[in-house]
């Protein structure tokens, strides 16, 4: 280990450029930052950004094909020069915690080999394999457990403990709570920031979620279309930042202890790093975009003490208080006496080999024209719910009445009841890219969904419908490949309102989208239930997105609801307190 | 950051020279057994006073014992061995589809039956049964050939019903069940086209092993008929010859495993392709 100058950044950065060897496309330049002992920054951005692009090329870990160039320190040493030191200090000097705990362990060898893996040979014991479990909050017992008997937290944990077993002096996490539940990531959060503290380590975290970043870094970097466009102390970028992307993703991001009338969002998507040679990458979405964004690439500059900003209006922003969005008025309720629209009584469902089951007796109701939410983490059992009203999955008991029609389970239901239901109801499913078939054209498969409700699917129908969603009818003829996660979803959703549903039930329908996107989605099913005059059955596990786009929402857990309300009512002054736990989760700054 | 990590990326749009060679390879035999007839009108014609010969001016490759010209034969032989390896693969790939199609989508009863069948059929000795068929038929091509098709089908059947299961749970297939479009629609118009490029690398896979299948049954006297021209067939017809001329008997040995080798490099490739392309959606 070498030693350093006190106050020498552990890890430094200075025009770190990845590009593609075979055709020369650039896919992230001039990226610089450093990190003392201590410290912590945040690179944030959404996908498309070149954040994950960043930590591989750090890692000398770019898939073939890829190149880096620019200069990487660590531990005051070149490693960008000698690829073998990089290996060298690879886990001992810095280490690397992934996102997925599913895949980031052998799920076949005991947890406490994986982690003595990486412990100097000397230290090999099973005392000290106790000492980094507790370290990380485990227990000792753990390390005879393999990873398939763990939790996603208990497994992140673990993988924390792989991380820091070789003693490094700079921990890079790549969205290390992002596949995690919302409770558990909290933990999770809360466990990286204090050992980074104790150990005195550089911690670079890499995110797409501004709160995360806010909460848990002293420093924050905002990357956009693979080139930084802001930097500087936290605090100072959440307070004031000098971006107009850094405060539209602030805006986009839903609030939570508010409705707003109008959701912020950004127009269009991410583009690609090299369609936005020779200008600003931010110019087409920028309300303030002047000649001056198109005509060149905004330097980085001084915007402040320890700030910078790559936007040529800076000094003007950081003047102008982003204004207030305004709040939405209170929603009417729907009459709880009166009609249902779908009516789920005592609804169970065990899965084969479960000890619990999926569905506990689930009574659930849906007036015509509401807009109701179901709040849950992974594993609750909501989902479920929504697969068995579409006849996706076959419950084992209780009745769903759909306008009239009564049913176990519909695929059981009689051809005419059947065709009745499923025009009276449809899906928005979660995964934008799995939803479309890759081999169809949006033009066929918004044809074909138009036939299926009885009508003609004709081009000027198709084009119609498009236009519904927000969409040019230019994308009729393309197939799904190439589109962005946002234009997909708006594609499934045609599809979805194509037979005018009376119910859509949205399965965690934004949770894969950029914030900036997810806020473009959320307005438009906002605007459809309006004007289709449809029912909304929301499923998600973010509470801040239910208080956006809900009216009354449920709160499920391990196959039992817990709670039910207006939505305001149950967000302000929980009832039950597995709602409360969920609402004190949320990341703080 | 390293030089090391530059690979070479002229390896992503030109194929590999071994693939180069197998389409060359594929496309000699593929124009020698569509145009043999035409290039080779003579390749039966005897000639008992040369009878059998060393390669030498005239017959790169010799001739056989009647004096027939090797290479010649080569040529012409190609229509039966190719062509009838391709209409196994083929038929064996249609009904593989027909069969594994329904059996992963709709699963149940209709997938065990389908799977127990292929068990049944997978689990008989293939080139032993084809042969005992096409012994008591009475041999011929055409039967040699359906009854291959029969045997390779199950492979086919289990493929593309792996390969459905695969697609059965996305989200494009739930999206079209809540459209309520029918069974049939959705395997034939969603699913399918999805799972296309594995049956037809499965194809490519059977071709290769029809080929040299079909070759025996030739040279065990149950394919084509005796004196024709045949790889298979002249193979077995040359093969007391070997001092005489080795090149009668090995030739058409060759011809066998060098086609049956491009075909599988091709469909690799094939697959290859066919995978990066889904990778980059």
């Amino acid at each position: 280990m070498t030693d350093l100058a006190k106050g020498q950044p552990l890890i430094e950065v200075s025009g770190l450029r990845v590009s593609r060897t075979s055709d020369e496309r650039t896919l992230l330049s001039d990226v610089s930052f450093a990190v003392e002992a201590g410290r912590s920054l945040a690179i944030v951005g959404e996908s498309g950004s070149g954040k994950s692009l960043t930590v591989r090329a750090l890692f000398g870990l770019l898939p073939s094909g890829l190149e880096a160039s620019g200069e990487v320190d660590l531990a005051g040493v070149r490693v960008s020069e000698r690829p073998k030191e990089l290996r060298r200090l690879r886990g001992s000097t810095v280490s690397l915690l992934l996102q997925d705990p599913f895949t980031l362990l052998n799920p076949l060898r005991p947890v406490g080999r994986q982690i003595a893996d990486g412990l100097p040979r000397a230290k090999r014991t099973r005392e000290e394999i106790t000492r980094r479990l507790a370290e990380v909050g485990l227990s000792a017992d753990v390390a005879e457990r393999r990873p398939y008997e763990l939790s996603g937290g208990m497994r992140q944990r673990v993988g924390l403990a792989c991380a820091l077993a070789g003693d490094p002096r700079v921990l890079v996490a790549d969205e290390p709570t992002t596949a995690l539940d919302v409770t558990t990531q909290a933990e999770v959060l809360d466990l990286i920031r204090r050992v980074q503290k104790e150990r005195g380590m550089a911690f670079v975290l890499i995110t797409h979620d501004l709160r995360v970043a806010f909460s848990m870094c002293d420093e924050v970097l905002v990357l956009y279309a693979g080139r930084t466009v802001e930097k500087g102390p936290a605090d100072a970028v959440r307070g004031n930042s000098r971006h107009p992307y850094t405060r539209a993703l602030l805006a986009a991001e839903p609030p939570l202890d508010r409705r707003l009338a109008v959701l912020p969002s950004v127009p269009g998507s991410v583009p690609a790093h090299d369609a936005v040679v020779g200008r600003c990458g931010f110019a087409d979405r920028c309300a303030l975009a002047a000649d001056a964004c198109r005509t060149g690439t905004p330097e980085l500059r001084p915007a402040g003490p320890e700030r910078w900003s790559a936007c040529v209006k800076a000094d003007a922003i950081a003047v102008t208080a982003a204004p207030e969005p305004a709040v939405a008025p209170a929603p009417v309720l729907a009459d709880p006496a009166g009609p249902a629209l779908l009516d789920v009584r005592g609804l169970t469902r065990t899965f084969r080999g479960a000890k619990r089951p999926a569905l506990g007796g689930i009574d659930l109701r849906v007036a015509p024209g509401e807009a109701v939410g179901i709040v849950g983490e992974s594993g609750s059992g909501k989902t479920t719910l929504a697969r068995c009203v579409v006849g996706l999955e076959r419950p084992d008991g209780g009745t769903i009445t759909f306008d009239g029609t009564s049913y176990t389970d519909l695929r059981a239901l009689g051809k005419a009841d059947r065709a009745r239901v499923l025009r009276g109801v449809q899906m928005v499913f979660q995964d934008p890219y799995s939803s479309l078939n890759p081999v169809r054209s949006v033009g066929a498969v918004l044809a074909e969904a138009l036939r299926a409700a009885g009508r003609d699917g004709g081009k000027a129908e198709v084009a119609a419908l498009l236009d519904l969603v927000g969409l040019s009818a230019t994308v009729a003829a393309r197939p799904p490949a190439g589109m962005s996660g946002g234009e997909r979803q708006r594609v499934a959703i045609a599809r979805a309102v194509a037979g005018r549903p009376r119910l859509l039930i949205c399965d965690e329908s934004v949770s894969a989208l950029d914030v900036s996107v997810q806020a473009q989605i959320l307005t438009l099913l906002a605007d459809l239930r309006a004007a289709l005059s449809m029912s909304l059955l929301f499923i998600t596990h973010d509470l801040a997105v239910v208080r956006q786009i809900t009216d009354r929402v449920y709160v499920m857990s391990d196959g039992v609801l817990r709670e039910e309300g207006p939505t305001e009512r149950v967000l302000d002054s929980p009832a039950d307190p597995y709602t409360r736990r969920l609402l004190a989760s949320l990341p703080r700054p | 950051m390293s030089p090391s990590v530059r690979r070479t990326p002229l390896r992503r749009r030109l194929p590999a020279p071994a693939v180069a060679v197998a389409l060359l390879v594929l496309a000699v035999a593929a124009v020698s057994a569509l145009f043999g007839g035409l290039l080779v009108p003579d390749a039966t014609a005897q000639s008992l006073m040369t009878g059998i010969t060393f390669p030498g001016p005239g017959h790169p490759l010799g001739t056989d014992e009647l004096g027939r010209d090797v290479l010649k034969l080569l040529v012409a032989g190609a229509n039966t061995a190719v062509l009838g390896a391709l209409a196994v693969s083929a038929g064996s790939m249609i009904l593989g589809n027909l069969i594994g199609l329904p059996a992963g989508y709709l699963g149940g009863r209709t997938d065990a039956l389908a799977m127990r069948w292929a068990d049944l059929v997978l689990s008989l000795p293939a080139l032993l049964v084809a042969i005992v068929v096409a012994g008591v038929m009475g041999g011929g091509f055409w039967l040699a050939v359906l009854v291959l098709v029969v045997l390779f089908a199950p492979t086919d059947a289990r493929v593309v019903r792996g390969a459905v299961l695969e697609q059965r749970s996305r989200a494009y297939v739930e999206a079209a069940r809540l459209q309520n479009l029918s069974s049939w629609r959705i395997m034939t118009r969603h699913v399918w086209p999805n799972i296309l490029p594995v049956a037809l690398a499965n194809a490519f896979l059977n071709f290769a092993y029809a080929l040299v299948s079909l070759a025996s049954l030739s040279f065990l006297g149950l394919g084509v008929a005796a004196g024709s021209p045949d790889w298979g067939r002249t193979l077995s017809d040359n093969k007391a010859q070997l001092f005489a001329n080795p090149w009668a008997a090995v030739a058409p040995g060759l011809a066998i495993i060098i086609t049956a080798a491009a075909v599988t490099v091709v469909g690799d490739w094939l697959q290859e392709r066919a995978e990066r392309r889904r990778l980059a959606r």
